[in-house]
């Protein structure tokens, strides 16, 4: 027989709330605009590294373009970073935030 | 005269005088130059495996920090973090980029494969933000302005000769990514 360790009800709820915001609300790469990156290697960047279809990274691409900032890529905090660092090193402005703060 | 990049059976090929070559390798040279860390390896053995580096801080040199930008926006301590953890990294990516485009252009013939290709465009794309950042190149119309001074005989002074080598390398950089989309 084993001992039950199960929290009280409480506690569990308390829990499951954390979790909730931890893990649950993705993150976002944003690409800002910026009068020096040639559209055309702004678009293969995004074809290249991310694999989206010439349509998607050329949408994405117009979006910063005209828009300013296009969120680009969302998931776990740990790949959104990773995505920001491989922007960075192709010389794109790539910053992180949480989905629900854009 | 420098040829634009093609795509063909041999892969990506292009043509540059040996004064291009130059120009190229002194361009390539001077970000490397910018982006080596100015302090070692941390003495830390585990930090320095990781490549954690608790003495980075953000470039006061605006070319450097477009180079190596924040990547939490209004939020300086997350960005430092980030940048503790991310930067020393990033810079040996940039300058392995940089290094191997300045290598490519001591072979006779330029053929790139598409990777060798990446690595150029990387490279000639740091070259153009760090000249885009002397030229004060803040939005589409100053971009507008540069484009405009095509004409060598335009070279006066030091700045109309850094629109004109910006313009150039930014013509050879279009010509690249064009060549590159086409081998995709």
């Amino acid at each position: 027989m084993t001992v039950s360790t199960a929290p009280s009800e409480d506690l569990r709820q308390e829990t499951s709330s954390e979790e909730l915001t931890a893990s649950d609300v993705p993150w976002v790469v944003i690409v800002w605009n910026d009068p020096v990156n040639l559209m055309s290697y702004v678009s293969y960047v995004f074809q290249s590294y991310f694999g989206y279809s010439e349509a998607k990274a050329h949408e994405l691409m117009m979006q910063v373009h005209t828009q300013g900032r296009s969120a680009v890529a969302s998931g776990s905090r740990e790949k959104m970073e990773q995505h920001a660092v491989a922007m960075h090193s192709y010389g794109l402005w790539a910053t992180i935030q949480k989905q629900d703060q854009q | 005269m420098a040829k634009a990049f093609k795509y063909g059976l041999k892969g990506i090929t292009g043509y540059l005088e040996p004064a291009e070559r130059d120009l190229l390798r002194n361009l390539f040279d001077d970000v490397i130059e910018m982006l080596e860390p100015a302090t070692p390896a941390h003495q830390d053995p585990l930090a320095a495996l990781v490549g954690f580096d608790p003495d980075v801080a953000e470039p006061t040199d605006a070319a450097l920090k477009r180079l190596l930008p924040n990547a939490v926006r209004d939020d300086d301590a997350a960005a430092l973090e980030f940048r503790q953890l991310t930067e020393r990294s990033l810079r040996e990516t940039k300058i392995g980029a940089l290094r191997a485009a300045a290598l490519g252009l001591d072979a006779k013939q330029l053929t790139l494969s598409q990777n060798d290709a990446r690595l150029w465009a990387m490279a000639l794309n740091d070259v153009r933000l760090v000249l885009a950042e002397r030229l004060q190149i803040k939005d589409e119309k100053d971009a507008e302005a540069i484009n405009a001074m095509m004409d060598w005989s335009q070279a006066k002074d030091v700045d109309s000769y850094l629109a004109l080598v910006y313009n150039f390398v930014s013509w050879l950089q279009e010509s690249l990514v064009q060549a590159m989309l086409r081998s995709l």
